[in-house]
């Protein structure tokens, strides 16, 4: 490919409107105003060294959350979560990223049939059932108790 | 929609499997057999430090009440909860909300106590699914009111509960004891096992119900259901005689 081709292309890439993100902009981290991210997530998990470097001093895990049954799915599926988070803040995450009203209940499920505890941090979910260098969490919405 | 409920003999198998993991992990669980039968329980006795303040009482309805009754507790069974909760951030600085809960009615200071609470699972017929019963007394002996019990509710379940105290935590005899014990209400069971029984169906998955439902319900009722019970390997079938057409 000839240098003025690639030019080309890097000029046009960059003219769309967030279909494409530069490779140097970090994962999604996931905060807690629950504001949908614009930016698509694939490109963001090939981050350069120096980012990755970063990412490791961040000590961020790449979680998957995946609905079960007939829980609204969520249109960002992959986060960037930081290893202390815990599964009770992960959890109050997406219910207001769902915007769950106040009886209803989100139970986190890891290894797809067991819930960990609460305070439970993420990092050591990862640790224990990480695969391919993702956590996957299925997450499930349900009537609260009573 | 009978897949996502739980028969007796089901029952009886899934407990043998976690007794098994209790067993390793010594976690505590012991089975209850009636007696004469087959039938029978299980059951688990922890103790657990809480700290006691002086502050109003925490009331289940929902509103802080100054009335003068029993120094209600706050649980710190896991001290992290509240370290996490005040201290949590993203590296970039934003903060985590913290969570209501955290705020309602604790106030730090007093001794702290050691609370004895001991758990039961029994197998309802009439839900087809299992039911926690569970009390909470001092070591001296003295029971704790529901009150009091509040508090070792997991504070993320706390607000929510407490809309419907009711219909969740009751006080009931225990159908086996004869004793007051305080029971989380099955009604809701099937329709929150149902989704992720349906998830396991289809990845033939190999999950244990009362894992799974424990592990659910424990921080309701300040039990701690460790992670290694989800990373053991699973234990052989049980023996031929437990296998019997339910």
């Amino acid at each position: 490919m000839n240098p003025k081709e690639v030019e080309t292309g890097r000029r046009i890439a960059s003219s769309r409107s967030g279909g494409w993100q530069p490779k140097v902009r970090p994962s999604t981290k996931m905060s807690d105003n629950a504001e949908s991210p614009n930016e698509p997530q694939k490109e963001e998990l090939h981050s350069p060294p120096e980012e990755s470097m970063a990412n490791e001093e961040k000590k961020k895990i790449d979680v998957l959350l995946k609905a079960v049954g007939d829980t609204p799915i969520m249109k960002t599926k992959k986060w960037a979560v930081d290893r202390s988070r815990t599964v009770q803040s992960l959890s109050q995450f997406i219910s207001r990223f769902l915007k769950l009203d106040a009886n209803e209940q989100l139970f986190i499920y890891v290894n797809q049939s067991f819930a960990p505890s609460p305070d439970q941090e993420v990092g050591v979910l990862f640790d224990c059932f990480g695969s391919d260098s993702k956590l996957v969490l299925h997450y499930c919405k349900s009537q609260a108790w009573g | 929609m009978s897949a996502c409920l739980l028969g007796e003999e089901s029952f009886r198998q899934c407990c043998w499997r976690f007794l098994k993991l209790s067993d390793r992990l010594r976690d505590g669980w012991s089975w209850e057999p009636l007696q004469g039968s087959e039938e029978g329980y299980m059951r688990k006795t922890a103790l657990r430090s809480v700290s006691v303040n002086s502050g109003p009482t925490w009331n289940p309805h929902g509103s802080r009440s100054d009335k003068e009754s029993p120094a209600s507790c706050h649980c710190v069974c896991r001290q992290r909860e509240q370290a996490a909760a005040t201290e949590q951030a993203d590296v970039d600085g934003t903060h985590d909300d913290l969570d209501p809960g955290y705020d309602d009615g604790v106030v730090s200071g007093g001794g702290s106590r050691v609370l004895r609470l001991e758990y039961h699972i029994l197998y309802s017929c009439s839900y087809m699914a299992p039911v926690l019963y569970f009390r909470a007394s001092t070591l001296e002996g003295r029971s704790l009111s529901l009150d009091q019990v509040w508090s070792c509710v997991h504070p993320s379940f706390r607000s929510r509960l407490q809309r419907s105290p009711l219909t969740t935590i009751t006080q009931q005899e225990h159908p086996l004891l004869g004793q007051p014990f305080f029971m989380l209400h099955p009604c809701k069971t099937e329709e929150f096992m149902r989704p992720v029984l349906q998830l396991e169906r289809e990845q033939h998955g190999q999950m244990n119900y009362i894992l799974t439902w424990l592990s659910a319900v424990g921080p309701l009722v300040g039990l701690d259901v460790p992670l290694k019970y989800s990373t053991l390997q699973p234990p052989a079938s049980p023996p031929e005689a437990c296998l019997q057409p339910s």
